[in-house]
């Protein structure tokens, strides 16, 4: 009987579509993630990434991407989400060499974005939780992502990117998240992306 | 007036507010240019809502966000088997007048550039 209900679970779960959503502030490298793994595995980037905040201002969707190695295949559609914050000042695009209008017009369409990525958290199957490793990582953001995603239950890795820069601190990350997996790379060098690989088929399959 | 109003608010007070009042009552008072101390936690509904809330009231000009903080403590599960963090004060001001904050285990340190204060809507 337990063989038997072990094979209809199975049954549905391989039908079940598998979305994995790319949170994390902004500027932690989503966008250069998603990329990353489209590149290995589709051969095509999904979005546009800059040093400006807030450049990906609305949800990018990659589908049915294919990860495998000699015994896993993982199957999923990449959903990358524009960076959450709990501010949005033009100013500081004005910064990045951004004219005053066109400054406004993207801090308009960042909160929208930052709404979307909210309401995305109902239809997400799996997270990667993109950090960046030369910052704090005990934010608001950060704690409110995790909160939500342990309330319903989605797995979640949290990546330690942008290993890469001499200020990256890894230890950090761990530190304040020790019952969480951590996996560090570098979406923008490709490093360590197979460790991440070998996690996800673990945690999302 | 360069002021900066702080508004404390007890558990008991925020005990019987549904959490959408909760919300629009952080809400109302940062827009105004105040810190809201408040003693206790949001929940993870909550603390999404904020958020969402708060991207839908920015006007870009006069209300650009939120900087939250809190303080926690360690509790012990009932048989003392688990143990995790609490909150015990939640702060949240206007983004553009919360400047510096430290933050230790047990203690935070929060400057507030009040030549803003007059700068936010009221």
């Amino acid at each position: 009987m337990v063989k038997f209900l072990d094979y209809l679970r199975n049954i549905f779960a391989k039908d079940k579509k598998v979305n994995i959503g790319l949170y994390g502030h902004p500027n932690s490298g989503k966008t250069t993630l998603a990329n990353s793994i489209a590149h290995d595995w589709i051969g095509n980037d999904i979005g546009q990434s800059s040093n400006v905040p807030h450049e990906t201002r609305s949800v990018m969707k990659q589908e049915k991407v294919v990860i495998e190695n000699d015994d896993t295949r993982l199957e999923f559609d990449i959903i990358d989400t524009p960076g959450i914050s709990t501010k949005v000042d033009y100013k500081n695009f004005l910064e990045y060499g951004l004219e005053e209008d066109e400054a406004k017009s993207r801090a308009k369409e960042a909160t929208k974005g930052i709404i979307e990525a909210i309401k995305w958290l109902d239809d997400v199957t799996g997270v990667l939780l993109v950090v960046d490793s030369t910052m704090d990582p005990l934010t608001q953001t950060n704690i409110t992502i995790i909160g939500n995603l342990e309330a319903r239950k989605i797995p979640f890795i949290v990546v330690a990117n942008k290993i890469d820069h001499s200020d990256a601190n890894i230890d950090r990350i761990i530190s304040v998240f020790p019952q969480h997996t951590v996996i560090p790379i570098s979406a923008l060098k490709k490093e360590k992306l197979d460790d991440l690989y070998e996690e996800m088929f673990k945690k999302f399959n | 007036m360069n002021g900066l109003k702080m508004d404390f608010i007890s558990s008991e007070a925020l005990e019987n507010a549904s959490s959408m009042e909760k919300i629009y009552m952080i809400i109302e008072r940062v827009k105004k240019g105040n810190i809201v101390v408040m003693e206790g936690g949001l929940t993870n509904y909550e603390r999404t809502e904020l958020i969402e809330t708060t991207m839908r009231e920015i006007d870009i000009e006069n209300f650009v966000g939120i900087d939250v903080h809190t303080l926690e403590k360690d509790t012990t599960s009932f048989l003392g088997f688990s143990k995790k963090k609490t909150v015990v004060i939640t702060i949240v001001g206007p983004a553009n007048l919360m400047k510096t904050v430290k933050k230790q285990s047990n203690f935070l340190s929060m400057v507030a550039d009040i030549t803003k204060s007059d700068e936010v809507i009221s």
